[in-house]
């Protein structure tokens, strides 16, 4: 009680003294948030299937220098086959292959205009192992006939603002797949059909204006090998235009892509990224870290310059505490509890204020992985422990930072009580 | 809630501060139950001489016995507890800590004592009664009068049941009503405790109101 009535007493001071401590415990909180996001979110989650452990495989051989670069080095072509995407698949360290297919088709405008959009095809129950992103809406139902996921790229045919990908949901789509029969040249068979936008997606499989269920596509892509093929109507080469193949941690994506390399597949992965993303958390970690510590130093010397100008003023104070038979203990005790109650306060606004800054890191780590279509990590969620620590490990702190003034006061002579003033 | 009064007795004591001499060979005695003030004027000597009573200082000659305990054998927290259970100091400042309330002030020296929080209150609101303080438990002391301020310290002192109640100028900063009323508390009850009562004052009408009285002149008692 007369710890906390001493800290009330200089109301601005205390309020200074908690106001710095609470800067410097929420940086270092914030701090400990962001290490450990990174650790057990970014890593521990990519590790287990996140698509930043993804390898997009490309149905082209491979040129040197391939694994020395994230983007594509593709050479002459090479058909990636079921046959291909079983062997991938065998390896210990590829947690899943998702086939990507694609096809061309033409669409009818409510004008009377053809225009010629490509479906890609996915399995549809592996999408979020893809570096796809959900914008609005939903993904397709697996399996459906009907309904298909619009990319951005498809927003601006239909003159909608890419910050409102909303405005999409629901628009009907008239497709067509045409072929040419053998022996028939000059006469197309078409085969169309009605679709429903139920989602738009940010993508980076390739490119396309539909994401669509695998067997919707493939139907597509029958249709159209049906056919003789042509100059206007192609028929596709490889049966699959490329996979993504998930590893089963960060750390085995480089082995996965040199045993891609080995079987002659040109791959990307955003190993070098996941790195960059590593570094900058780093530099950040560093940065608000030097910046915490100096301002914790800074407040914590803080609290102990607020004793000391306490004990100056409470000489008599503390004296008559003695001469009514208070222990030097009690004197000690006396202002230790006041230091620890000026940063368990400093310590719990740290808290808070770290975990905001800590969001707000978060966000912006969020909003550049976004940006390169890797998916969204969802950094909320802090835990509870890291605070917890913050606020404990403060008051701690402050209670090491009052010692020394603290042992001053207790070591004070009763005959202060009887100085004048 | 009486008690018997601790006889005091300073035998050949000398203290000094830095190269001032304060006490020189001082020898005094206050008998069990009695009433003494000590005058002289500024500088004499008086706060130190009950400074080594209270147990505040200790004396770097001689001998101070209070209550038969020698206080110059004492270890720091035995001092501590001798000034917890044996004295009751009166300041002339009123001591009193000014974040706390009249009542939290009084109940300050129980908490000490390690008395059980109801007790104190019960005990401290008891004391505040008897010296006319009823109602104004709740008041800081910058809300209170000098005497009002005066008559919390009394209580206060009175709080653990000591054997000795050391006052220091008592009225020093107090009109002569309020004066008047402190003394009249101090000694009464004084009569109804039992206790000692040793006064420091330069205020000759004071001392005549005690059973006896010396005067203290460069660290030594005048002789009579």
């Amino acid at each position: 009680m007369l710890a906390l009535r001493g800290a009330v007493r200089r109301p601005v001071r205390t309020a200074l003294t908690t106001l710095g401590v609470a800067l410097g415990s929420g940086l270092l909180v914030a701090l400990g948030v962001i290490t450990s996001a990174a650790d057990t979110k970014v890593l521990d989650r990519l590790g287990q299937g996140n698509p930043l452990t993804a390898v997009r495989v490309a149905p082209a051989q491979p040129r040197q220098g391939q694994l020395a670069s994230d983007a594509l080095q593709t050479a002459a072509p090479h058909d990636l086959t079921d046959a291909t995407l079983t062997a991938i698949r065998r390896s210990p360290d590829v947690a899943r292959v998702v086939p990507i297919q694609t096809s061309r088709v033409s669409e009818l405008s409510d004008e009377g205009g053809v225009a010629t959009d490509w479906l890609i095809g996915t399995d549809m129950r592996q999408v979020h192992d893809l570096p796809v992103t959900l914008l609005a809406g939903r993904w397709p139902a697996p399996g459906s006939m009907t309904e298909v996921a619009a990319t951005t790229d498809y927003l601006f045919k239909l003159h909608i603002d890419g910050d409102h990908p909303r405005q999409a949901i629901g628009h009907v789509v008239t497709l067509t797949s045409p072929r040419l029969p053998a022996g028939d040249a000059g006469f197309s068979q078409d085969r169309s059909y009605r679709v429903v936008i139920v989602g738009v997606v940010g993508q980076d499989l390739t490119d396309g204006d539909f994401i669509v269920p695998l067997e919707q596509e493939r139907l597509s892509h029958v249709w159209e090998a049906g056919g003789a093929g042509g100059r206007q109507f192609p028929v596709g080469g490889s049966p699959y235009v490329g996979a993504m193949v998930v590893a089963t941690s960060l750390n085995a994506v480089h082995t996965v892509r040199a045993e891609l390399y080995g079987m002659g597949y040109a791959t990307s992965a955003p190993e070098h990224l996941v790195s960059s993303v590593e570094e900058y958390l780093g530099v950040v970690n560093v940065v608000l870290g030097s910046i915490g510590s100096v301002a914790l130093g800074v407040a914590l010397l803080s609290i102990a310059n607020a004793l000391l100008a306490a004990i100056h003023e409470r000489r008599r104070d503390i004296g008559v505490l003695k001469a009514i038979g208070g222990r030097d203990r009690d004197v000690l005790r006396w202002f230790l509890v006041e230091a620890l109650a000026i940063g368990l306060a400093g310590g719990a606004a740290g808290a808070v204020a770290g975990v905001v800054i800590a969001e707000l890191v978060g966000v912006a780590v969020n909003q550049y992985l976004v940006a390169h279509a890797l998916g969204s990590l969802d950094l909320v969620g802090v835990p509870v422990v890291i605070p917890l620590l913050g606020w404990v490990g403060t008051g701690v702190l402050a209670v090491a930072a009052g010692a020394l003034p603290s042992l001053r006061a207790a070591h004070l002579p009763a005959r202060e009580a009887v100085v004048e003033a | 809630m009486t008690s018997s009064g601790a006889e005091v007795r300073l035998r050949d004591v000398s203290h000094r501060y830095g190269s001032v001499s304060v006490l020189d060979g001082l020898d005094l005695d206050v008998r069990s139950g009695g009433y003494l003030a000590l005058m002289g004027p500024s500088g004499a000597g008086k706060s130190t001489a009950l400074a080594l009573i209270g147990g505040l200082d200790r004396a770097q000659h001689g001998q101070v016995v209070v209550g038969g305990q020698d206080l110059g054998r004492l270890s720091g927290d035995a001092l501590a507890a001798y000034r917890r259970h044996t004295i009751g100091f009166v300041f002339q400042h009123f001591g009193l800590l000014d974040t706390l309330t009249a009542l939290e002030n009084v109940e300050l020296a129980m908490a000490l004592e390690g008395v059980r929080r109801e007790e104190r209150r019960r005990r401290a609101g008891a004391l505040l009664e008897a010296v006319r303080l009823t109602g104004r438990g709740d008041h800081r002391p910058s809300e209170l009068s000098g005497g009002e301020r005066q008559r919390v310290a009394i209580a206060r002192a009175l709080a653990n049941q000591p054997r000795l109640i050391l006052a220091d100028e008592p009225t020093g900063n107090l009109d002569t009503g309020a004066a008047g009323l402190v003394l009249d508390l101090l000694e009464s009850l004084r009569a109804e405790h039992g206790c000692s009562l040793l006064v420091v004052t330069h205020n000759p009408l004071i001392a005549r109101r005690a059973d006896e009285s010396c005067e203290l002149v460069d660290g030594r008692l005048r002789a009579p």
